[in-house]
């Protein structure tokens, strides 16, 4: 018999410990997304607002387009700038969707393909498990928000000519795409590993976002009240921006509350995987 | 011999069913079959000596590493063939094993390298570029093999690898596992519900049922029980005749149409069977030692055990 003439040989090479054992899962998940289908499409729709405000920063910044001031006129300071750029309806929306292509089926896939065992049989802990996903949500959301964040600074640097810029922006500028990114990341995984079916979890994240907007219009005009814009994605969002680049909100509540909203919903997400997972190793 | 695998009073329950009872086995190095019904607690104690699973009480070695201690440590030495149809999706089949080996701790390139040998040898060497999701069941099985192998563990627990696989499939994997067995630093537990796959794969088996150890010990042990057993053909007065062996001890089963399987009791002579034949009036007219095989040795330990 072939198998038989061929025979089982050792492998000579030596087992390492890794000290990021989760780092095989993130390369193999960010590589994955990349080549799915209509990711050029959706990664060129989430960097194009970087593009737009790229524009604008050039624009305020030359004064032979004073013609164009008007338009920049919300973009005069650099706080104004990038609570717009974080912000803005557009990118929030964009955010979603890459949430919904790349993270939906992090988790979902594994439950419905049994792919437990496979992971758990590894020296690998739940939590390199979760950190190993949590690693390629935050990969491509960072890539779409704190990075150009981040190089509009430094376009807006390189087209002053000056390399001063405010500790509290720079600060805003970092923190704000984190938490941001930290909270929709553990949210698109807490629903990914609710249910094998990933379109299920697909829709269930885009009506997060489009029911928690609605529901606190619907609130806002029942109870006349905007602390209704506490339960809206986009109000928090917006919220949020303005009290870490220090404009003033766009709502009548204070805006600390849209701090630790957030970061309340990591905290549980990530309490409520840590639990899944646990069930889902012992049923692997 | 150093033992394997050492397990002292391990007891695991899932809710009020008690799935591991008062487990005691210690299994040298070599290949072991673990037999045992469906329900028997066989995928259970898998997942306990993979560390999935916590027991409720016990202590257990694996290898010379406490149970449920060093996890990370432990599964770099173990390789595991799930029963489940499991798989990666997204991936083809090189892709997919030399990732699992790359979550194992082998450098990247070698988890490639090593990725091709192994599906060469499972017989996956035209498909492997082949996304996973289009796999037949039986190329599953190989694939799931291949992945249990990549980093060559010193300890493979293979739970029912030819399930699902076609007559021919199935001899070739038999024939993979008899050869991994022949590697002196590999042992193999292999976890079956199907008897010739282990009678043809193990010397040693450990029965298992209703979550206790039932038997352990050689396949030609548990039919060497067997030998005083015979089947018989009567004619005549049968009734009387099987009453009156009954009267004496014999244990007598009918196997087939007119066919019985008959025991003597201990220290009674086959001899006794005829003369109750011709003091009742009954001829036998067929009598030969019992073809013994692992599959009536097994119910005779299933039956045993359920018995106490």
């Amino acid at each position: 018999m072939e198998i038989r003439e061929k025979g089982y040989r050792h492998w000579e090479g030596k087992l390492r410990a890794a000290r990021h054992d989760w780092l095989p899962i993130s390369r193999n998940g960010i590589r994955a997304v990349f080549k799915k289908k209509y990711a050029k499409l959706i990664f060129s729709l989430c960097a194009s607002s970087f593009f737009v405000f790229l524009a604008a920063v050039y624009a305020s910044t030359k004064p032979e387009l004073k013609i164009l001031s008007e338009l920049v006129r919300l973009l005069k300071s650099d706080a104004e700038l990038f609570k717009t750029f974080y912000s803005n309806g557009f990118l929030t929306f964009m955010l979603i969707i890459l949430s919904v292509f790349s993270g939906a089926e992090l988790i979902s896939a594994d439950l419905k393909f049994k792919a437990f065992p496979l992971y758990f049989s590894r020296p690998l802990s739940r939590g390199d498990y979760l950190a190993g996903k949590f690693a390629i949500m935050l990969f491509y959301l960072l890539a779409f928000t704190l990075a150009p964040g981040v190089l509009l600074l430094l376009f807006k640097m390189l087209f002053t000519g000056s390399l001063a810029v405010s500790p509290v922006l720079l600060l805003a500028v970092l923190a704000f795409p984190l938490v941001e990114c930290l909270c929709l990341a553990s949210l698109t995984l807490a629903l990914s590993i609710l249910s094998p079916n990933t379109k299920f979890i697909q829709i269930t994240i885009f009506l997060v976002y489009v029911f928690s907007n609605t529901l606190a219009q619907m609130l806002k005009a029942i109870f006349k009240s905007d602390y209704a814009f506490l339960v809206s994605l986009q109000g928090n969002i917006s919220q949020l921006a303005s009290f870490l680049f220090g404009v003033r909100p766009a709502h009548a509540f204070p805006a600390w509350l849209s701090l630790l909203l957030p970061l309340a919903i990591t905290a549980l997400s990530l309490w409520f995987l840590a639990w899944r997972v646990k069930k889902a190793e012992a049923r692997a | 011999m150093e033992a394997i695998i050492r397990l002292e009073n391990l007891f695991f329950r899932y809710g009020d069913v008690e799935a591991i009872r008062d487990v005691s086995l210690t299994l040298p190095a070599g290949i072991f079959g673990l037999l045992g019904p469906n329900g028997a607690g066989k995928t259970t104690l898998m997942k306990l000596l993979l560390g999935f699973l916590q027991p409720a009480s016990g202590r257990g070695e694996i290898m010379g590493q406490e149970l449920g201690a060093k996890k990370k440590s432990l599964r770099r030495s173990i390789g595991y063939m799930p029963e489940s149809d499991c798989l990666i999706p997204g991936l083809d089949a090189v892709s997919l094993t030399a990732y699992l080996g790359e979550l194992s701790g082998m450098p990247r390139q070698e988890a490639m390298k090593r990725a091709h040998d192994v599906l060469y040898y499972v017989g996956l060497e035209e498909s492997r570029y082949r996304q996973v999701e289009t796999y037949s069941t039986g190329m599953k099985q190989r694939l799931k093999l291949a992945q249990a192998l990549v980093h060559d563990p010193n300890l493979l627990l293979l739970d029912e690898p030819t399930s699902g696989m076609d007559p021919a499939g199935r001899k070739e994997m038999l024939e993979l596992i008899r050869d991994i067995a022949k590697k002196e630093s590999m042992n193999i537990i292999l976890s079956s519900h199907l008897l010739p796959d282990i009678e043809s794969t193990c010397r040693q088996v450990v029965i298992m049922n209703r979550g206790r150890i039932a038997a352990e010990e050689s396949i030609a042990g548990l039919k060497k029980d067997r030998r005083n057993v015979f089947e018989i053909r009567v004619v005549g007065d049968g009734g009387g005749f099987f009453a009156a062996l009954a009267a004496a001890g014999w244990q007598a089963e009918e196997k087939d149409q007119g066919l019985f399987q008959v025991k003597p009791p201990e220290g009674t002579e086959p001899a006794a069977l005829f003369r109750a034949a011709r003091e009742h009036s009954a001829q036998i007219r067929h009598f030969r030692q019992s073809r013994t095989s692992l599959e009536d040795a097994f119910m005779d330990v299933i039956r045993g055990s359920d018995g106490n």
